[in-house]
């Protein structure tokens, strides 16, 4: 019934925080040539555009799509804009799966971006107001919460956020480049909101990360080998009301849920290969194994103990790095979506699992209230 | 052209006003609620929540958020959301439907211009470098359109308040407008310009409002309404954010548009255009093609009433309203974006014989 | 509720933005008192672009001076400026053809009267005498009332420039927020209580959300004083634009007896970071009735504005965690 979606080209800017030498229309452009060159195609060849960004406010344009039209080749074509706050990267890249797999358009290019060294996040996320708590001072509780839950030691923590910034050393992109991440640094840096320290918290980036989304039939005369779409889900919860689970929402166990049903994953720990979690704070990654039905309740700290989420473990978690390693808002989501699409295609270079054939790309946002993900593959048709 | 025929079964739309007293998830509420009545059916039949809206209209980044309270979302639902005019998010609506695994969708666009200021909150909507450093806000950008179709000689001052006059008295009868009154042609052209050669009454008005529609799939649409309007087509093109790169007395990518829709495969009974300022409402008849009889914005338009990121939603609405009462078969429903028309989209709509 | 002053807010921010290698020579040659235009298959465009807006080419920084001279393409007289204008007086937006361009810019033209306005006109750059190495440095007169200038030219390249968006909203406050902000100066609080649900918020936003039901004066109800703290976090201070605190400070949610949600965004500021837990059971002390103030409470944020002095522990015990586990926000 539904047409088939296919990643057929990747590309991305190298993650700072300040591309300094970009405008606006540099940096998305930096991606969208990479992803157009990576599907050996040009901007004619595309019906379609769909950008996904955080709230206008952290640069200071007012949708976008308006000013970045001529520069994405957009001028004459469909653009449309998708707006989930954190999960935007991640949503925008399956509203244009969901273009192709409507048959209505046969390529696609999206792409998510954040220039947030124009403005600040602390001071968006704080609704333009002295006394912001940011993204990390509205989870730390939460977190806490999930700490005294699960009966988690305190070094979980720590443990993701020397992993990750590990893995970024293998990926040139990465913004962060940490070349004596250790477990005693990642404990000496300071305190920003107990219990989680500056070295366990996301950086602030610019970048953009951009996708070429095609048909089966785009897809069998690319190049290069495509990642096919096999499932996709999102799902959305009131931010705050009477008996709100803030460290395990309901509605990531659903979309989790449904993303599994729809791809005929019934272990998924043992049928997904590796996962791209949007984990901008350390915690989350044991947090998310559990919320979404990768492991147990209570038990994903042990799977992060344990080393399997290490790149050479049996469940790899973010081999590219992360959002702990780059994180320009808007793009973060799709970041996830496109590492999960770079794996099954074998270009992930340093970083590459061994024979990835299905990767989950995942991304949450504002209150963990929003959750949209997606599952890729070698195959068009895997059997689990 | 299309595998899937996806209707709209129903549809609402709070009036436009100078300012709404409660918040944005209130009009959402009502709206939902509405629309839920309307058809029988319970929240969680609805597979696909998807709304327009504008923080930056609201000042408060992440402002959409809060507008989930008004769709419901617990149990947790399937939803998106666009930073664009809720018509954007019936295109999503529209194509997520084809894809054929899932029946019925909600879509809203809301927006309260009441408390800041859109002149001045707009002209962000420019080149960062070269052009919203000088505020170039989209009334001036009017202004330009309007000179240069003067200049052309495509249209005269007249033929802009004939417009206003039209719009405004039709107004008269839509219990949803917010500034209606039976002016003369001659009255309008004797006021002050504002921006020259617009005058105020050429601008909308500021409003608050919100819209929202159901839209289902084949066999469901027909079940859940006795006359499903149904959508042929939507198409959306936008054209360069460089003035110097643009002819402003033209809407090239409302005619791709139109194009790709076949809107002239058959006659047009009624067009609802998203005309913010009256010079847009005659540079799309141009570009449309439009002449008579199609009836051009009975509602009253935007110049009676303009809720910002719902505004072109409304468009649907109207003429999916005189659809159902049958005072038209086939129409088509506008909504831009952007200064003066840069972004255009179109809905073709039809009911049944 | 008319007698509550409306809700005022500002949104503002400095936008500081890198150039790039088109834009960064473009302000550059700007600030030295030249206009540039960028070569594209034969044309000049102007402004110059990064890119061939017809094929999406990347241009090579092939820059040639245009102007200052030019003829206006469109015009439109702005007989009421706003604040965000270049001029506080009546001028013109333009579309200009610069000499040597083959696109037209939008930029501000400075006449003395809508009467000197025409299209085809001639009009010449004019810089400031301030400038900030932004487009709006320059503005464009009729070609007679130009004067010469002598820029000197400046050092380096221009790779950053700055925008300050500042945007002011005011709402009066909703009925069912004007009546909670009311009981805040009365000394009390004021919540919802949902006829259907019977789940009572505080601060109400009017609605139950959970039943999608909108709320009325009806449901209002008073809740005690009194309640627990359910969640917190200690902010330390990061430094942006607008921001007050420099201490690190406590940010609490309190659930209230009687209330089923936490009232937040409550700043701590009297009770040491170490002796703070959830589960403390605290008491709100009001200010003195004439000095009880709404503060920066609006539709949407604010918590208890300015007229609570502090939260005091009540000495009661602790509530047990699992008392208050499902209210940690």
């Amino acid at each position: 019934m539904a047409e088939r979606c296919a990643i057929i080209g990747i590309g991305q800017t190298k993650y700072a925080r300040r591309r300094g030498d970009l405008s606006m229309d540099g940096l998305v452009r930096e991606a969208a040539l990479r992803a157009l060159e990576d599907a050996d195609l040009e901007w004619k060849d595309l019906d379609a555009i769909v950008i996904g960004k955080a709230p206008d406010a952290l640069e200071g344009v007012l949708m976008p799509e308006l000013s970045l039209c001529d520069a994405l080749g957009a001028v004459g074509k469909p653009i449309h804009r998708v707006h989930t706050a954190g999960s935007v990267g991640a949503s925008t890249a399956i509203t244009a799966a969901t273009m192709v797999e409507s048959g209505l358009y046969r390529r696609v290019l999206t792409l998510g971006y954040e220039k947030q060294s124009e403005g600040n996040a602390t001071w968006a996320l704080g609704g333009g107001r002295s006394g912001s708590q940011g993204a990390g001072g509205s989870f730390a509780p939460w977190i806490r919460n999930y700490i005294r839950r699960s009966g988690a030691p305190e070094h979980i923590g720590w443990k993701v956020a020397v992993k990750d910034r590990k893995n970024a050393l293998r990926n040139p992109y990465a913004h962060l480049q940490m070349k004596d991440i250790s477990i005693e640094k990642v404990k000496e840096s300071p305190m920003l909101w107990d219990p989680l320290h500056f070295l366990e918290s996301c950086p602030s980036s610019d970048g953009a990360a951009a996708m070429v989304l095609s048909d089966a039939e785009g897809a069998r005369r690319a190049p290069r080998r495509p990642a096919w779409v096999i499932a996709h889900a999102k799902r959305t919860e009131f931010s705050q009301f009477p008996g709100r689970d803030t460290v395990r929402p309901l509605a990531g166990v659903d979309c989790a849920k449904a993303l599994f049903a729809k791809a005929g994953i019934t272990d998924p720990l043992r049928q997904i290969d590796c996962a791209e979690l949007y984990v901008p704070f350390s915690w989350y990654e044991p947090m998310w194994l559990e919320g979404h039905l990768l492991c147990e309740e209570h038990q994903g700290w042990k799977l992060t103990d344990s080393g399997a989420t290490e790149l050479g473990g049996s469940f790899p978690v973010n081999m590219s790095g992360g959002v702990l390693s780059s994180n320009p808002i808007g793009a973060s989501g799709m970041i996830r979506c496109l590492e999960a699409a770079n794996q099954v295609r074998g270009t992930a270079g340093d970083y590459q699992v061994d024979g990835a054939r299905v990767a989950l790309g995942h991304a949450y946002g504002g209150a963990a209230q929003y959750f949209a993900m997606w599952i890729v593959s070698s195959e068009p048709s895997p059997s689990f | 052209m299309t595998a899937q025929e996806i209707a709209i079964v129903a549809f609402a739309q709070t009036p436009a006003v100078r300012q709404y007293g409660d918040s944005e998830p209130a009009m959402l509420m009502d709206l939902t609620n509405q629309l839920l009545a309307e058809t029988g059916l319970e929240r969680k039949e609805i597979d696909f929540t998807i709304a327009g809206s504008c923080d930056y209209l609201s000042g408060l980044p992440f402002a959409f958020v809060m507008n989930v309270d008004g769709f419901g979302a617990w149990p947790p639902v399937y939803e998106s959301h666009v930073e664009m005019d809720g018509a954007w998010a019936l295109f999503e609506a529209w194509v997520r439907l084809q894809v054929g695994d899932i029946d019925i969708a909600l879509v809203a666009g809301s927006g309260k211009s009441s408390p800041g200021k859109p002149r001045e909150i707009f002209a962000l909507q420019t080149n960062p470098y070269y052009c919203a450093p000088l505020g170039l806000d989209p009334v001036s950008v009017a202004g330009l359109q309007a000179r240069a179709l003067l200049d052309a000689g495509k249209a005269s001052e007249r033929d802009f308040a004939e417009v206003v006059s039209r719009s405004r008295r039709d107004g008269l009868a839509n219990p949803n407008a917010q500034v209606a009154k039976d002016v003369s042609v001659d009255a309008l052209l004797k006021e002050p310009y504002f921006a020259a050669p617009l005058r105020r009454h050429d601008l909308p008005p500021i409003s608050d409002g919100a819209a929202a529609v159901l839209v289902a799939r084949g066999e469901r649409a027909r079940q859940l309404c006795e006359r499903p309007i149904w959508i042929r087509g939507i198409d959306h093109r936008i054209e360069s954010s460089h003035l110097g790169l643009r002819d402003l007395t033209d809407s090239p990518s409302t005619r791709l548009a139109a194009e790709k829709l076949g809107v002239h495969d058959g006659p047009i009974d009624v067009a609802e255009l998203c005309a913010r300022y009256s010079p847009e409402e005659i540079v799309l008849r141009l570009a449309l093609g439009l002449r008579a009889p199609t009836r051009i914005n009975p509602s009253g338009g935007p110049l009676c009433g303009h809720p910002v990121m719902a505004t072109g939603l409304v468009r649907v609405v109207e003429v999916a309203r005189r659809i159902r009462e049958g005072s038209a078969r086939r129409g088509l429903a506008h909504a831009t974006s952007g200064p003066a028309l840069q972004q255009n989209l179109l809905c073709l709509l039809e009911g049944d014989a | 509720m008319s007698d509550l002053p409306p809700a005022s807010f500002t949104l503002e921010y400095p936008y500081t933005r890198s150039t790039g290698p088109v834009v960064g020579p473009f302000l550059t040659a700007l600030r030295d008192g030249r206009i540039l235009g960028i070569r594209c298959r034969g044309r000049v465009l102007c402004p110059p672009l990064e890119f061939d807006p017809k094929t999406g080419e990347t241009l090579a920084p092939d820059f040639v001076e245009v102007g200052p001279g030019g003829r206006v393409q469109s015009w439109t007289w702005i007989a009421e400026p706003a604040r965000t204008h270049p001029f506080a007086e009546p001028f013109a937006f333009a579309t200009i053809l610069l000499d040597g361009a083959d696109t037209a810019l939008v930029h501000a033209v400075r006449a003395g009267s809508i009467d000197e306005m025409s299209t085809g006109m001639r009009v010449r750059a004019q810089w400031r005498e301030e400038r900030r190495q932004s487009i709006a440095d320059v503005f464009f007169v009729p070609e007679a009332r130009a004067r010469e200038q002598r820029l000197e030219p400046g050092r380096g390249e221009v790779e950053m420039t700055e925008q300050l968006i500042s945007l002011s909203y005011s709402e009066p406050l909703y009925p069912h927020r004007a009546r909670y902000a009311k009981g805040l100066l009365e000394g009390r609080f004021i919540g919802q209580k949902s006829p259907v649900s019977g789940k009572v918020y505080l601060p109400s936003k009017g609605y139950d959300l959970l039943e999608r039901v909108r709320l009325t004066e009806a449901d209002d109800v008073v809740v005690a004083n009194t309640g627990t703290v359910v969640s917190y976090t200690v902010i330390t201070p990061v430094q942006y634009y607008g921001q007050k605190e420099t201490e690190p400070s406590i940010r609490a949610s309190i659930l209230l007896d009687g209330a089923d949600q936490p009232l937040g965004q409550q700043d701590i500021r009297n009770i040491p970071i170490a002796k703070f837990r959830a589960g403390m059971r605290l008491r709100a002390v009001f200010k003195p009735p004439g000095e009880r103030e709404l503060g920066e409470l609006d539709n949407r944020w604010g918590g208890t504005g300015s007229a609570i002095s502090r939260w005091e522990p009540t000495g009661e015990p602790d509530v047990p965690f699992e008392k208050i586990a499902e209210h940690n926000w």
